[in-house]
C-alpha cells in the first residue's frame, strides 16, 4: 500500500503540526486521523490531500510518502514498528521519536530530535539534521538505545547526547559537542566538528574531519587503523571521559589531532 | 451551606466509634455527621460496600521546597504521568512527585482527605502554605522541622527545657506548622560541614548537644505544650546497615505516655530497621523492632514501605542523601536551609533484582504483621520515598493476603527468605485493621480527633470514603486483586460533606483546610519580643524577623488547633 | 511615612531589610538599599491608562476595552504565548499557569534568556545548593564564575558573602577567600583573593580539568588550559578542596557563552566532586526579582520550570522547541501576552520582529522597549509598591513583599484574572 500526503495550503503556515499518528500502522485500518496545528485538533483531511494506492496485510507493507510543505510537521514516525515512510522535502523536529523498527527517508533536511529515543530500524537523511540528532529527552539518562541514523549532509549542536546504543552516521560536519554524555553505541562523524564527546561514559566515538580543541580530560592510549568512505585512516585512541570517571573510546585523526590543548 | 446527604446500606466500618463492620445507614449535614439528614438530601446508596472515614495521611511528602523541586529536577518522571484538563479537573504531570493538583485528585480518587506534609522548613512555610492552596481536595497539616534549629540546640545544650518550648510554640505560631518534626537530629546541621552524626550520643560539631539530648528535649517541649501530635521523629541513621541499634535505642527514650496518644511517633520505620553491617551482610530486624514496640504503647510508628519500581526519595535529612546518591550515582540535590536544617532529593529504582531491595521491601512489611496492635503501626511509603502513595492499595492487599506474597516471593530475589522472616508470617490482616492503619490510627496519633477527623459517628467531619468492595462477599486473602483495584479508585469520596470524587474522576473544585497549632504562653516566654533570640535572628538569618511569619493570606481556610501551654 | 523592612522588587537577591519613606503615593527616600533599588522606587514612567493601537497610533482606551480584545485575540490564536512573569508576584503566575492551560498556549517565563541553561542542567545532574545564610554563616571560600555581583546584584556580597560577618566566620573579608572567574576584568574581580582569566568560549574545559584534579588525575592536565595555566588550576583546586565550606556562584557569563547547560553541568559535577572531600555547594545568581517565583509556580502546577506547551492539552516541556526565543524565531506563535518583563529590550532583533507582525498585549506598569512592539498595553500597580504578593528569592526562600501605598492601578491578580474569567466563559 501506498499513503501520499500532500501537504494542503495553510492560512498560518508557521504554526507547528504535530503528527504523531502518521505511521505506516495506522493506515492500514483507517485514514481520518487526527493531526494537530498548534493547539487545534483537525482531520488529516484537512491538512493533507490523501491518497492511497494498493492494498496491504501488515504494516510492513505501508510506505508513507509525505511531500509540499511538511518542514513544519512534527513527530512523524513516532513509535513506529514496520513499514517505511518517504519525506520528499523537509521534516519538523522530532522525526522518529521511539522508532522501534521500519525505515525512514527523508530527502531534504530534518529538523532537531530526529531518532529522539529511537530503539531501532533506520533513518537516512539526505540532507542536514538539526541539532540533538540521535539523543535523547531532559532529564533522561539513555538516549538513542539502538538502530541507525544516517545523515548524509551536516548536523548540528548535541549529537548523539547520551547515546546508549546502535549508531549515528554523520557525513559532513558537527556543530559543538558531538556525543556529549554518551554511554554506549557508536558515533561516527565524516567532517569537522568541536569538543567532541565531553563528559562521554562509554561508547565509540570516530571523528574523520578536524575534531577542534580536544577537552583537556582525555588520555592518549595508543593509535589504530580507521576505515570510512572506502579509505583508511591512521587515528589516535583517546580515552575518557576522565574527569567523569568515563571509559569510552574517541578516535580521532592522527595527522589532523594538531590541537591538543 | 445547608447540604445533606444520606448514605444507605453502607458497610461501615469505624474503629474510633466501635464499629467493626456493620450495615447503616450515615447521614451528613452541613459538612458534619449528624444523627439525621436534612429533607431533600441526596441519597446515595452504597448497596452494602466498605465506607470507611476519610482516609488520614499521616506522613508524606507532596508540598513545598523539597518536593517542588523534585519536580524542577525531574522532566522524566513529569511525563511518566500525564493527564489533560478534565471537567474541573487541572492538568496533571508526574509520577513519584506529581504536581501538586495530581497528587491531590490521585489521594481524592483513592478516598483520602487529609494528609499531613512530612517535612516543611521554616524558613521555607510559605512555600508549603502555597502548594497546601493548589492541593485542594485534602485538609493539609504540615510537620515543622526542628533537628538543627540553633535556638533550640542552645536551650538543649543550657537544658532549658522550657526555652525549647517557648521557641517552638513561637515557631510553630509563625510558620503556621502543626507539629514538631525532627529528621535525622543533630544531622543535618552537621551536614552543614559535610559531617553527619554516627549515633545518637554523638555530639553535635560546636553545639555540643546529643540527637538523645535534642529528642528528648522536644518530647519534654512538646508535652509541656500539650500539642495534638507528638514529636514526629525521623531517626539518625536513616539506611545504613546496622541502624536498628539506633532505633532500639532511640525508642527506648519514649516516656510513658500520659493520656491516650503516644509520646513519640518514628516514622518510616521500616528504613530504620536494617541489621547486617554492610548492603552486603543487610538484614531484617523487624522483629527486634516490633518487640521494642508491641512493648511500648507510647510509641507509634508508620511503616514507610517500599515497593519496586522508579520513584524519588526526598528528604530533609542532607547526609543520607548524599550517601545513597553515592550508591546510585543518578542525580543529586541537596539544599541546606540556615539555622534550621537541610534537605536532599535523588531519583531512585528499587528492583526485584536487588537484594538489598527485597530486603526492605520485606522489612515494611513484617513491621505491620509484627505490631500486634494495628494503632501502632499505621501504613505509609513515606511517599513517595519508599513508593508513590498510588501504590497503598496494592501495599494493603499484600498485608490481607499470604497468597499474594507468596506469589511475590517468586519474582524477586530468591535469597531474600534468608535474610528476612516475611515468608514464616501466617498472619493476614483483616478490614478492621486497615480501616485503623489508613484512618483511624492516623487521626489519633495526630490528636485530630478532637476537630472531627478519623470517625463518622455524630459531630465528626463528613470525610467519607465508598469503595466498591463488598466485604461480606469477598476473601482478601483470595481475592487480592479486587482488594487492590477496590481501594485504588472509590465509588464516592465525600469532603466535608460534599461529593468531591466519584468512579475515580474528581468532580468539584476543592477548598481544602490547613490544620495548624498555637500553644498560648506567658508573655515571659513569647520569643518574638526576647532580646536574646531576636538579637540572634537579626545576625544570623537573611530574612528580617518581620518578614518571616507566614501571613494570614496563605492560609484561606485555616484551622487553629489552640493549647494551653503548661509554662 | 518611614516603612520598614521593605521588601526590593528588583534583582534576585530580594533584600528584606529596606526602608522607605512616603508621601501619598510618593517615594521620598529608600535606606539600604542599593542604587538599583533606589532607582526602582523613585523611578516614575508610569502608563496612565491602558492604550491601543489604530493604524499606526496609540488611542487611549478602558480597562474593559482591553482586557475584552485581550482575551478575544488570546481565544483566536492557535498558538498563542504568554510569555513574561519574571516581574510579577506568585499570585498572578498562576492565574497565567491556568490562564495558558485553558487556552492551550505556550507559557514561558524570562529564564529562557537567562537562566534556563542552569534549569537545563539541574535536570540532569540535580543541583547541591543551600539557602544564602548557610554561605553567610559557613563559608570561607567564595567562587563567582561568570558573574559580576557589583554590577548586577549590588549587596550580593554585603549581605551574603565577602562582606557578610556570620556565626562561624567572624570576620568575613578577613577569614574569607574570593575566586572569581571570568573572560575578563570586572569591578569583582578586582576585590577577588583569584582571579582566573579563561579565554571566551573556554568555561567548560576549565571545569573539566578542576574535576580532573579534585579527583586526582591532576597529572592529565596540560601545561595551559583555554588560558589557564596548570600552576593556577591547581591552586584553585587546592584552595577550594582545603576550604570548610565553599560556595560557587554562577551568572550569564557561564550559562550564556559557548556550550550553556554543558557549562553548569560541568560545574555542578565540579561541586559534586568537591563534596566527596568537603562541604560546597553551589548558586545560580538569579537576575529578576521574582523569576525564581515562576519557575516555582510553574513546576508545581505543570511539572516543568518554564518553556511549557499545553496547545496538546497535557503539559510539554523541551527548551529548544517550547522556548520563547525558538517559538519567535521560527515565526510559530499567531499571538502573544507579555506580562511583567520586556522582551522588546532583551530578545533578538527577528524575534521582536516577529513580536511586531502579531497581535501582541502587553501587561505592565511601564513604557517600554515592549510597548512599541504591542497593539495593547494594560498599565498595572507595581509589586512591592503598590501591589503585593509573593516572591521567591534566588536561594528559593519565599518573600512577601509589601505595599507601600495603594493606587487606582489595578493589579496583575485583577488584570489577569479578568481575562481568565473571560476566556473561561467563551470555553464554557
Ligand atoms: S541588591 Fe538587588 S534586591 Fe538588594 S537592594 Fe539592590 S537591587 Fe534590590
Ligand atoms: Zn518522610
Amino acid at each position: 500500500m501506498r499513503v501520499i500526503l500532500k501537504t494542503r495550503p495553510r492560512k498560518k503556515p508557521h504554526v507547528p503540526i504535530e503528527a504523531e499518528g502518521i505511521i505506516p500502522q495506522n493506515f492500514l485500518r483507517k485514514n481520518d486521523l487526527s493531526v494537530y496545528e498548534g493547539n487545534r485538533e483537525r482531520h488529516l483531511e484537512d491538512l493533507f490531500f490523501v491518497t492511497v494506492e494498493g492494498p496491504a496485510v501488515s504494516p510492513d507493507q505501508v510506505e508513507v510518502i509525505l511531500t509540499g510543505d511538511t518542514g513544519r510537521i512534527k513527530r512523524v514516525g513516532e513509535y513506529m514498528n514496520a513499514g517505511r515512510i518517504i519525506i520528499e522535502g523537509d521534516i519538523g523536529m522530532h522525526c522518529g521519536n521511539f522508532m522501534s523498527a521500519g525505515e525512514i527517508i527523508v530527502r531534504g533536511n530534518a529538523d532537531a530530535w530526529l531518532g529522539r529515543e529511537m530503539r531501532g530500524g533506520r533513518i537516512l537523511c539526505e540532507g542536514n539534521a538539526g541539532d540533538y540528532c540521535g539523543a535523547g529527552y531532559r532529564g533522561e539518562k539513555r538516549g538513542m538505545r539502538g538502530g541507525t541514523v544516517e545523515v548524509m549532509g551536516n548536523a548540528g549542536d548535541f549529537v548523539a547526547e547520551y547515546l546508549s546504543g546502535g549508531e549515528v552516521i554523520v557525513h559532513g560536519d558537527c556543530g559543538d559537542l558531538p556525543g556529549v554524555e554518551m554511554r554506549g553505541g557508536t558515533l561516527v562523524i565524516g567532517g569537522n566538528c568541536s569538543r567532541p564527546c565531553g563528559n562521554m561514559t562509554g561508547g565509540t566515538c570516530m571523528v574523520l574531519g578536524d575534531p577542534g580543541e580536544l577537552l583537556p580530560s582525555f588520555r592518549r592510549n595508543g593509535s589504530t587503523e580507521a576505515e570510512f568512505g572506502g579509505k583508511k585512516f591512521r587515528m589516535a585512541v583517546f580515552r575518557g571521559d576522565v574527569a567523569n570517571r568515563g571509559k569510552g573510546t574517541l578516535l580521532v585523526r592522527e595527522d589532523l589531532k594538531s590541537s591538543r590543548p | 451551606m445547608t447540604q445533606g446527604i444520606l448514605i444507605k446500606n453502607a458497610y461501615v466500618i469505624d474503629p474510633l466509634s466501635g464499629i467493626r463492620g456493620e450495615v447503616m445507614d450515615i447521614a451528613i449535614r452541613d459538612g458534619r455527621i449528624v444523627e439525621e439528614a436534612p429533607p431533600g438530601s441526596q441519597v446515595i446508596d452504597a448497596g452494602g460496600c466498605l465506607t470507611l472515614p476519610g482516609g488520614i495521611d499521616s506522613h508524606s511528602h507532596v508540598c513545598g521546597t523539597k518536593v517542588n523541586f523534585g519536580r524542577y529536577m525531574s522532566p522524566e518522571d513529569m511525563r511518566a504521568g500525564r493527564t489533560s484538563r478534565k471537567g474541573v479537573m487541572h492538568v496533571t504531570s508526574g509520577y513519584s512527585v506529581p504536581t501538586t493538583f495530581g497528587n491531590s485528585y490521585r489521594y481524592s480518587t483513592m478516598g483520602y482527605t487529609t494528609v499531613l506534609e512530612g517535612a516543611m522548613a521554616p524558613l521555607e512555610a510559605r512555600h508549603t502554605h502555597e502548594e497546601f492552596t493548589a492541593t485542594p481536595h485534602q485538609d493539609m497539616l504540615a510537620n515543622t522541622l526542628f533537628d538543627g534549629n540553633w535556638s533550640v540546640m542552645e536551650a538543649v545544650r543550657d537544658k532549658d527545657v522550657k526555652r525549647a518550648a517557648a521557641i517552638v510554640a513561637w515557631t510553630l505560631a509563625a510558620v503556621r506548622g502543626f507539629a514538631i518534626k525532627l529528621t535525622n537530629p543533630g544531622g543535618t546541621e552537621a551536614w552543614g560541614w559535610g559531617k553527619d552524626v554516627a549515633n545518637i550520643h554523638d555530639p553535635v560539631p560546636h553545639f555540643e548537644v546529643t540527637p538523645a539530648e535534642i529528642i528528648s528535649t522536644m518530647i519534654q517541649a512538646n508535652e509541656i505544650l500539650r500539642l495534638p501530635h507528638s514529636v514526629h521523629l525521623h531517626c539518625n541513621n536513616l539506611g545504613v546497615p546496622g541502624n536498628f541499634r539506633t532505633t532500639l535505642e532511640t525508642m527506648d527514650l519514649a516516656p510513658p505516655a500520659q493520656g491516650n496518644r503516644q509520646t513519640l511517633y518514628l516514622t518510616h520505620v521500616q528504613f530504620h530497621s536494617y541489621g547486617g553491617t554492610t548492603w552486603r551482610d543487610i538484614s531484617s530486624k523487624s522483629e527486634d523492632i516490633a518487640r521494642s514496640l508491641n512493648s511500648k504503647p507510647q510509641v507509634v510508628i508508620d511503616m514507610g514501605q517500599i515497593m519496586f519500581g522508579r520513584t524519588t526519595t526526598m528528604t530533609a535529612d542532607g547526609p543520607m542523601e548524599f550517601k545513597l546518591y553515592m550508591l546510585h550515582h543518578n542525580k543529586w540535590s541537596n539544599h541546606d536551609v540556615e539555622l534550621e536544617t537541610g534537605s536532599g532529593i535523588i531519583p531512585v529504582y528499587y528492583s526485584r533484582k536487588s537484594l538489598v531491595n527485597c530486603v526492605m521491601w520485606a522489612i515494611g512489611l513484617e513491621l505491620a504483621l509484627l505490631a500486634k496492635n494495628p494503632w501502632q503501626c499505621l501504613l505509609s511509603t513515606d511517599n513517595p520515598n519508599g513508593a508513590p502513595f498510588v501504590k497503598y492499595p496494592e501495599i494493603i492487599a499484600l498485608l490481607m493476603s499470604r497468597r499474594m506474597r507468596e506469589n511475590e516471593r517468586k519474582e524477586i530475589d530468591p535469597r531474600t527468605e534468608h535474610y528476612v522472616p516475611l515468608f514464616a508470617l501466617e498472619r493476614e490482616l483483616d478490614w478492621y485493621d486497615i480501616a485503623v492503619m489508613t484512618r483511624a490510627g492516623q487521626a489519633k496519633a495526630l490528636g485530630i480527633t478532637r476537630i472531627g477527623k478519623g470517625f463518622l459517628s455524630p459531630g465528626a467531619q463528613a470525610d467519607v470514603a465508598i469503595y466498591p468492595l463488598k466485604p461480606d462477599q469477598l476473601d482478601p486473602s483470595v481475592d487480592y486483586q479486587q482488594v487492590m483495584a477496590g481501594f485504588s479508585r472509590t465509588l464516592y469520596t465525600i469532603k466535608r460533606g460534599r461529593v468531591v470524587a466519584r468512579d475515580g474522576d474528581v468532580v468539584v473544585e476543592g477548598a481544602n483546610s490547613t490544620i495548624w497549632t498555637r500553644s498560648r504562653v506567658p508573655p515571659g516566654y513569647d520569643m518574638g519580643s526576647d532580646p536574646e533570640f531576636t538579637k540572634k535572628f537579626d545576625q544570623y538569618y537573611t530574612v528580617r524577623l518581620r518578614n518571616y511569619p507566614v501571613q494570614d493570606v496563605y492560609l484561606p481556610r485555616g484551622v487553629c488547633i489552640e493549647t494551653e501551654a503548661a509554662l | 511615612m518611614r516603612i520598614e523592612d521593605v521588601v526590593c522588587p528588583f534583582c534576585g537577591c530580594l533584600c528584606d531589610d529596606l526602608v522607605v519613606s512616603v508621601e501619598g503615593t510618593k517615594v521620598l527616600s529608600v535606606e539600604n538599599g542599593c542604587t538599583l533599588a533606589t532607582e526602582k522606587f523613585t523611578g516614575d514612567h508610569r502608563l496612565a491608562h491602558p492604550i491601543r493601537r489604530t493604524g499606526g497610533s496609540w488611542e487611549k482606551t478602558t480597562y474593559d476595552v482591553a482586557i475584552r480584545e485581550t482575551a478575544e485575540i488570546l481565544l483566536d490564536a492557535e498558538r498563542p504565548l504568554l510569555y513574561g512573569w519574571s516581574g510579577t508576584f506568585v499570585e498572578a503566575q498562576t492565574i497565567g499557569v491556568h490562564l495558558a492551560e485553558l487556552l492551550g498556549a505556550v507559557i514561558d517565563n524570562t529564564s529562557t534568556v537567562c537562566h534556563g541553561p542552569s534549569i537545563m542542567a539541574i535536570q540532569e545532574v540535580g543541583h547541591p545548593g543551600c539557602t544564602l545564610g548557610q554561605v553567610k554563616n559557613r563559608a570561607d571560600v567564595i567562587v563567582y564564575w561568570g558573574a559580576n555581583p557589583i554590577e548586577a546584584h549590588p549587596r550580593h556580597m554585603s549581605r551574603y558573602t565577602t562582606f557578610a560577618d556570620g556565626f562561624f566566620v567572624k570576620s568575613a573579608f578577613r577569614d574569607r577567600k574570593v575566586i572569581v572567574v571570568d573572560i575578563r576584568e570586572t569591578d569583582s574581580s578586582e576585590i577577588a583573593d583569584e582571579f582566573v582569566k579563561v579565554t571566551p568560549g573556554g568555561d567548560y574545559a576549565v571545569l573539566s580539568a578542576l574535576r580532573m584534579i579534585v579527583r586526582g588525575k591532576g597529572e592529565l592536565v596540560p601545561e595551559k588550559v583555554s588560558g589557564v595555566t596548570r600552576e593556577q588550576l591547581f591552586r584553585v583546586a587546592n584552595i577550594c578542596l582545603s576550604a570548610r565550606f565553599g560556595a560557587i556562584f554562577f551568572g550569564l557569563g557561564l550559562t550564556m557563552s559557548r556550550g550553556k547547560y554543558k557549562n553548569i553541568r560541568n560545574a555542578i559535577e565540579l561541586t559534586e566532586e568537591l563534596n566527596r572531600h568537603t562541604k560546597f555547594t553551589i548558586s545560580p545568581m538569579r537576575g529578576h526579582w521574582n523569576v525564581y517565583g515562576s519557575n516555582e509556580v510553574f513546576t508545581w502546577i505543570t511539572g516543568y520550570p518554564y518553556a511549557v506547551d499545553f496547545s496538546r492539552g497535557i503539559a510539554f516541556y523541551n527548551p529548544g522547541e517550547t522556548t520563547s526565543v525558538d517559538i519567535l524565531r521560527r515565526k510559530e506563535c499567531d499571538a502573544c501576552l507579555v506580562v511583567a518583563s520586556d522582551p522588546g529590550a532583551h530578545f533578538p532583533r527577528a524575534c521582536a520582529g516577529h513580536l511586531a507582525s502579531i497581535p501582541t498585549v502587553q501587561i505592565d506598569p511601564h513604557v517600554n522597549a515592549t510597548t512599541h512592539l504591542s497593539r495593547i498595553q494594560i498599565p498595572v500597580a507595581v509589586t512591592g509598591i503598590d501591589a503585593e504578593g509573593t516572591a521567591y528569592r534566588m536561594d528559593g526562600v519565599p518573600i512577601r513583599t509589601r505595599q507601600l501605598f495603594s493606587t487606582d492601578y489595578p493589579d496583575d491578580v485583577a488584570v489577569l484574572g479578568r481575562i481568565y474569567s473571560l476566556v473561561k466563559e467563551a470555553k464554557g
